[in-house]
């Protein structure tokens, strides 16, 4: 028997998708450009079917590719050809609430905005909202330690889970929980990308609902002198729900697009939420509009009411269609930068665009220095998709050569191992590697992702020499 | 190149794993005493190792090295209006190394979340005598494992701690009210209040009192007494005054859970009670004169995941184990 029909006879009709047609949709996440089929998909429906197909696997050496909702952007749930996705879309109920002690219990397949969802008639809220969040699963969000436009204030995936069960290649069901003792294994777990573990029960926080946010918008006539305004609000003690920055390109396609009236002669646009309670909101905002004038904002206004504050931002979040429609594809990058540098940063992406001949869009989380610079191009012309990657690569080492990295919140995947290289010297690799092998030393959950081999990197050229001690100092160089 | 003190502690690692020797890492020995017997790797016999590296207020980051007393780097935050989020217990001369290794948050922990939330990045010395550097200075970065947030509270098992990279945030002004309710209904309370847009900041149940911490811009509190904030410094760290044969357990809970008998103290929504009993008064239960022995037993396949750990970043034993 092979492994697929060992899968069959065991779980319950329907589990198992053989079918190449039927596999098709499950042949790529949201990183589209790289696609393959894979051998099979597995839909169970609970916890001990999961360990049933991890021991299928593991007899029979199969990889196993964990999937949420495929919504990844770096390509971390694209499958292997000799290995199954495990798929969890069908392990979607929020398995309890708890109002009093503000947590919920979730299986992994659960859908982000489905939690806010649940606990909205208790004023509550999940506060991580990935721009995904429609679509994503939360076990998805854990394993890539997804972020959103609040992070900055209510911090990203690993702050709001307060446990997590996973279980392992050997299929043992391990309960990670933040009042454990000793080293973190909970934060560990999050943005392990699918390789340490099958996260099958997260608990999450849940927040009061803020009793008002208010938005302020300002214009400026320069990226720098929007830069500095950032840094001026935070310098005087204000930590923003949201503040999201565009340039003038974004501005001008989300206008045309949402039709919300951003000011168009601006070269930078600001975006700044507070949120809290009303009397905060009320001094926050007063405090932000004095700032953002001293800094010298070409436009500002203030959101009116939730019905304006919502409209608003409507442009922010269409930005990335928005921009999308001047161009049949566009390349979507992620990298963090420490905010001084934003104004630099900017400048030599717009030099890049001219070398590379691709037009680039930026809009992005200004308040924590993730970056999104989003390169148009065109697949249908020859050698374009290459330039462009090879453009991305050149932003990524940018964002290192100013002291970032080079993924704030889509994960490294398959998409950035090569930039790993260039982030990580050949000890923290290795270190990596041991990690994974303490997990799995099957070495069959999720392969060939995130970490890259120390191989890989040699041959891209970027292995690190650490303390002048060169790996592998026999092999000859050139 | 590495800096001389970070050498010379390679080095001695080093030293110590080739003599297969276990060392003791230490900061400024505000914890249990010494024990005899085991080599010190100190970070405050050297004034190279105390000290801010980096510190850019509106970048909200600062990179500080890991024996810099706690105090002084607090010092040096409130000149800029900042201060750590996670409120960690002042033992007289501890160390912002010490205080990562042994993981321990103030009652702002509810609100504000616990020490590891607030670490972006820690450069280490493994015990293989080799400098290394995870995470980074970024609030958002997701490149490879969160090893500089995992290592915290391994308590000197894994790795010398040598630099971090701590999330900052504004210094808010805080006040305190207090009144006098039963126990159990001050634990429902302070969850009730939590789920409010009420900014709170602390709250706790000590000697009939029920108190609670807010900043910023906020409501006027009615049947409430406005009380200092001193409390917050009775309560974190919490030194009661015991009898010879008493043990004082650190209970950490749900927050709304029910009333544990013999409670001296109720912390932080209830996640936090402070028990004297003679057993582990329930499960994720710290026997806190001890508390460095290892606390509540981990069940085989998180003892072998975190023996796995250790011999990843300390294959030779060099660092005493927990
Ligand atoms: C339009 C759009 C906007 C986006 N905006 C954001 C954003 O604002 N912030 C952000 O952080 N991301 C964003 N993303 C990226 C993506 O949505 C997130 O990374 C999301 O968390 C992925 O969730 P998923 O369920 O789709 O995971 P998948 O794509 O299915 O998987 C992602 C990775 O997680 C692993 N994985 C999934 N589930 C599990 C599990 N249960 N156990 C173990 N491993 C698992 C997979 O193996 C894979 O490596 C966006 C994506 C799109 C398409
Ligand atoms: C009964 C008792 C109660 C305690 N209660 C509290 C409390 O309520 N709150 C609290 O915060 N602390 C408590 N502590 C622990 C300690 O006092 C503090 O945590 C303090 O912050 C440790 O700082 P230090 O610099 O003095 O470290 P030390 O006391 O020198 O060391 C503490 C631990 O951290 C390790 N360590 C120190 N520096 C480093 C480094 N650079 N790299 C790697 N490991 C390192 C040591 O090996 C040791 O395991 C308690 C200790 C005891 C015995």
């Amino acid at each position: 028997m092979n492994v697929i029909q060992e899968l069959k006879k065991s779980l319950p009709s329907g589990s198992v998708i053989s079918d190449k047609e039927q596999c098709t949709p499950y042949e790529c996440d949201g990183l589209s450009a790289y696609r393959q089929t894979p051998l099979a998909v597995v839909l169970p429906h609970n916890i001990d079917q999961i360990i049933t197909i991890l021991a299928i696997c593991k007899r029979f050496n199969t990889p196993v590719i964990t999937r949420g909702s495929g919504t990844g952007l770096a390509g971390g749930a694209l499958p292997l050809a000799n290995g199954i996705v495990l798929g969890l879309s069908k392990m979607n109920k929020i398995i309890s609430i708890d109002p009093l002690a503000r947590t919920a219990v979730l299986q992994p397949g659960v859908r982000n905005i489905s939690v806010t969802q649940a606990v909205e008639a208790y004023g509550l809220y999940y506060a991580p909202d990935p721009s995904s969040q429609v679509a994503c699963s939360i076990g998805g969000n854990v394993a890539e330690n997804s972020g959103g436009v609040h992070c900055l204030k209510y911090g990203l995936t690993v702050h709001n889970v307060l446990s997590i069960t996973m279980v392992n290649m050997a299929g043992d069901i391990i309960k990670l929980d933040e009042k454990d003792d000793g080293v973190d294994l909970l934060a560990l777990l999050n943005g392990s990308e699918g390789l340490l573990g099958i996260i099958v029960e997260v608990k999450v926080k849940l927040l009061p609902k803020p009793d008002t946010a208010q938005l302020v918008m300002a214009g400026f006539s320069s990226v720098s002198a929007c830069a500095d305004a950032v840094t001026s609000v935070l310098e005087q003690g204000i930590i923003p729900a949201g503040l999201e920055m565009m340039d003038k390109f974004s501005i001008m396609a989300a206008e045309e697009y949402a039709k919300v009236g951003y000011p168009l002669d601006a070269e930078a646009l600001l975006l700044c939420e507070v949120d809290g309670s009303f009397d905060q909101v009320k001094v926050d905002t007063q405090r932000i509009s004095t700032i953002l004038e001293q800094a010298g904002a070409t436009s500002l206004r203030v959101s009116q009411n939730e019905a304006e504050r919502v409209a608003l931002w409507q442009g922010r979040k269409n930005a990335f269609p928005a921009v999308g429609r001047f161009s049949p594809d566009y390349y979507c990058m992620d990298g963090t930068i420490p905010r001084k540098r934003l104004a630099f940063v900017l400048q030599e992406i717009e030099k890049l665009s001219i070398k590379y001949q691709l037009q680039v869009a930026n809009v992005f989380h200004a308040g924590d220095g993730n970056l999104h610079p989003l390169i148009l191009y065109d697949a249908n012309v020859p050698g374009q998709l290459h330039q462009t990657e090879k453009f991305g690569a050149e932003i990524l080492k940018l964002c290192l050569d100013v002291g970032g990295t080079i993924t704030g919140e889509h994960g490294v995947g398959v998409e950035k191992l090569d930039s790993m290289c260039h982030q990580f010297a050949t000890p923290e690799l290795e270190i990596f590697h041991g990690i994974k092998n303490v997990f799995d030393s099957t070495g069959l959950m999720n392969p060939g992702k995130a970490i890259p081999t120390l191989h890989r990197c040699a041959e891209v050229g970027q292995m690190h020499v650490h303390n002048n001690q060169l790996p592998f100092p026999e092999l000859e160089r050139f | 190149m590495s800096e001389p003190w970070i050498n010379q502690i390679c080095d001695q690692v080093k030293q110590a794993a080739f003599e297969q020797r276990t060392v003791q890492i230490a900061g400024n020995h505000t914890k249990v005493p010494l024990e005899n017997g085991f080599e010190e790797v100190s970070l405050t016999q050297n004034v190279s190792a105390t000290g801010i590296v980096d510190y850019e207020p509106s970048e909200l980051v600062v990179t500080v090295k890991a024996g810099t007393l706690l105090a002084d780097l607090k010092a040096e935050l409130a000149q800029h209006k900042q201060m750590l989020g996670f409120e960690p217990p002042e033992y007289g001369g501890s160390t912002i190394g010490g205080t990562y290794a042994c993981a321990l948050t103030g009652p702002s922990r509810p609100f504000r979340g616990v020490l590891r939330d607030f670490v972006l990045g820690a450069k280490i010395i493994d015990g293989r005598g080799q400098p290394l550097a995870f995470g980074g200075k970024m609030i958002k970065n997701v490149a490879g494992y969160d090893v500089s947030r995992m290592l915290a509270g391994s308590k000197g098992s894994m790795a010398v701690i040598t630099e971090l990279s701590l999330k900052v945030l504004p210094l808010v002004e805080e006040v305190t009210y207090c009144k006098a309710i039963p126990e159990s209904d001050a634990i429902v309370l302070m969850n009730k209040m939590a789920g409010t847009t009420l900014p709170l900041s602390g709250c706790a149940y000590y000697e009939g009192l029920f108190y609670y911490r807010v900043f910023g811009e906020h409501p006027k509190q009615t049947d409430v007494t406005a009380c200092t904030n001193d409390i917050w410094l009775t309560l974190n760290p919490f030194k009661p005054k015991l009898q010879a044969h008493q043990k004082l357990w650190r209970v950490d809970t749900e927050g709304p859970a029910p009333s544990i008998p013999n409670t001296l103290a109720v912390g932080m929504c209830g996640q936090r009670r402070w028990v004297v009993s003679e057993d582990a008064p329930a499960e994720y239960s710290t026997l806190w004169q001890s508390y460095f022995s290892p606390r509540h037993n981990d069940t085989s396949p998180i003892a072998n995941i975190k023996a796995g750990l250790k011999n990843v970043f300390d294959p030779s034993n060099v660092f005493k184990t927990l």
